[in-house]
Parts: structure tokens; C-alpha cells; sequence
């Protein structure tokens, strides 16, 4: 049997999954891409699965790609399962880099000095303003949602931290069991569902 | 918005700016402890930085009661 499967402007990993499912059920077919990743991504599946592949450019950019089944078929579902995960993406556009976060966990920096611990958090605090890139996204709890109040030393630091961008989650249970729901002055209250998702997705989590 | 100007003053240690700011809050100045900027340099790493216009209150609040090293326009 022989088919055309016409993938043109699909991201990756469409057009590799539709040639790979085409392939399962045809021995011959054709498929239509327009970008070089969709190539690259079909020629690994080519081999893998036992194909020829070969691939003519055509007119506005469509690249026609020919699949001819030359090997048995895969055999067991596991099999096909791990080249799934593997072909997937195999050559996709960098992503986006895992958000960077900073966990302020405490109202001071480091143990030991209390004293000392204030005015390092301030200086840790006032100097992340300057960092490039800031951080996506700046996480309170425990005696660290003490930062984000009203009198709080580094409330003009947290402020414009958050204008520029940075997104402040402050742990709603923590501002309730100090008393301070009146008193938060930047950020939004959060929940542990949002703490937990958001440094379980760091790609860099950072705590003074 | 630009910033407005600022000034700041360094001391010998943490403990004689941490003095100094006691004396700040004390007189309702407004103030910032923040970490010596990198082109100037001070062993105790944290200054006070005021507003230019301010400086000369703070040199008198200060005056007598806590020793500084110098003051910076920043």
C-alpha cells in the first residue's frame, strides 16, 4: 500500500509521528514537510524503522520525502514505544531555557548571626535587581514572607523586582500563621500547589 | 523614571553602619543598607546610601556619634 501524508506547517513531532503511524500501516509512502528539523527527525525514523529515504525540494520551500519499507515491520510495542520517545524531538529547536527561581525561605540570609543575616538577606535582595537575567519567578515561605510586608526593609527592592517581570508567590499559609494577611505589600498569596509546581519546574532554584 | 541621586556612606564595619543606621531610623532619615557598590571598595561590604540632598543631615546626624571613611555621589 503506499500513501502521502501531508505534514507541511505542523510542528515538531507531528510530522515524524504521522510518517512513523503511515509507515506502520504502508510500505511505500511519501511525506510533504517544509522545515529542515521535519527532515532530519523522518531520516532517523527512516533508519530506525527500516526504510529508504529520500528527499526532493520542491517548489516554495515543501521538501517531498519518500519512505519505501525495505525491513520487517517492528515487532513488539515496547519497541515501538521506546522509538517514539527517542525520535521525538530528536532534533527540535532549543526550548526555552526551565525557569530560574529563587526560594526566599527565611528572613535572613545564611545561619548563625541573626544580625548578620538581616543585613545580608537586604544585600541579597537590593542586588538581584541587578542580575541578568532576573529570575522568573521569586518564592516566600516560612519566615521569608516576612520580606514581602508593608515595613519590610526590602519591600522597594521585591516592588521593583515584581514590576519588571518577576512573579512573587507568597505561601498564603505562612502569611496566615504569622498574621500578616493585612500586611503583604508585593506578590500574590500562593498555595503549596503553586510552590511545589513552580520549584519542581526550576531549571536553577537558588536559596540564600 | 531616572534615579534620583544618590550618596553613599562607607564605614569601617558592618557593626558602625548598622550603628549608623539605627541613628537614620531613629531621625526619619530615608535610607538603604545595600552592598558596597563593585567600583569602590570597603572591607565591610555594606553601606548606606542616601539621597544626594539628604547627605549633609546625615553627616550631621552622624556627626560625633559614629565614625564613617567617606562619602560617594553615586
Amino acid at each position: 500500500m503506499k500513501t502521502t501524508v501531508d505534514a507541511r506547517g505542523l510542528a515538531c513531532p507531528q510530522p515524524v509521528l504521522l510518517a512513523k503511524k503511515a509507515l506502520q500501516e504502508n510500505a511505500e509512502v511519501t511525506v510533504l514537510v517544509d522545515d529542515d528539523i521535519a527532515v532530519e527527525n523522518i531520516s532517523r525514523l527512516a533508519a530506525k524503522m527500516a526504510c529508504s529515504f529520500s528527499m526532493t525540494r520542491k517548489e516554495g520551500g515543501i521538501r517531498e520525502i519518500e519512505l519505501v519499507r525495505t525491513g520487517a515491520s517492528l515487532s513488539s510495542p515496547l519497541e515501538d514505544e521506546t522509538l517514539t520517545r527517542e525520535l521525538t524531538c530528536a532534533v527540535a529547536p532549543k526550548k526555552e531555557e526551565a525557569p530560574f527561581v529563587i526560594v526566599l525561605s527565611d528572613n535572613r540570609m545564611g545561619r548563625g548571626d541573626d544580625v548578620l543575616g538581616d543585613v545580608l538577606i537586604r544585600g541579597f535582595i537590593h542586588t538581584l535587581g541587578q542580575l541578568k537575567p532576573l529570575p522568573d519567578t521569586i518564592i516566600c515561605y516560612n519566615a521569608g514572607v516576612k520580606l514581602a510586608v508593608k515595613d519590610s526593609t526590602v519591600l522597594d527592592d521585591l516592588q521593583q523586582l515584581a514590576e519588571a517581570g518577576v512573579d512573587i508567590l507568597v505561601c498564603g499559609t505562612c502569611v496566615n500563621y504569622f498574621g500578616l494577611g493585612e500586611q503583604i505589600a508585593v506578590g500574590h498569596i500562593s498555595n503549596m500547589y503553586d510552590i511545589l509546581e513552580t520549584m519542581a519546574g526550576a531549571g536553577r532554584l537558588v536559596r540564600p | 523614571m531616572e534615579a534620583p541621586p544618590y550618596a553613599v556612606f562607607l564605614f569601617p564595619s558592618v557593626s558602625h553602619t548598622l550603628k549608623a543606621e539605627k541613628i537614620l531610623k531613629e531621625q526619619g532619615i530615608v535610607h538603604k543598607l545595600i552592598p558596597v557598590p563593585r567600583h569602590l571598595s570597603s572591607d565591610c561590604g555594606v553601606c548606606l546610601r542616601v539621597l544626594a540632598e539628604q547627605q549633609e543631615r546625615v553627616r550631621k546626624s552622624l556627626q560625633d556619634r559614629v565614625i564613617w571613611e567617606k562619602t560617594v555621589p553615586l
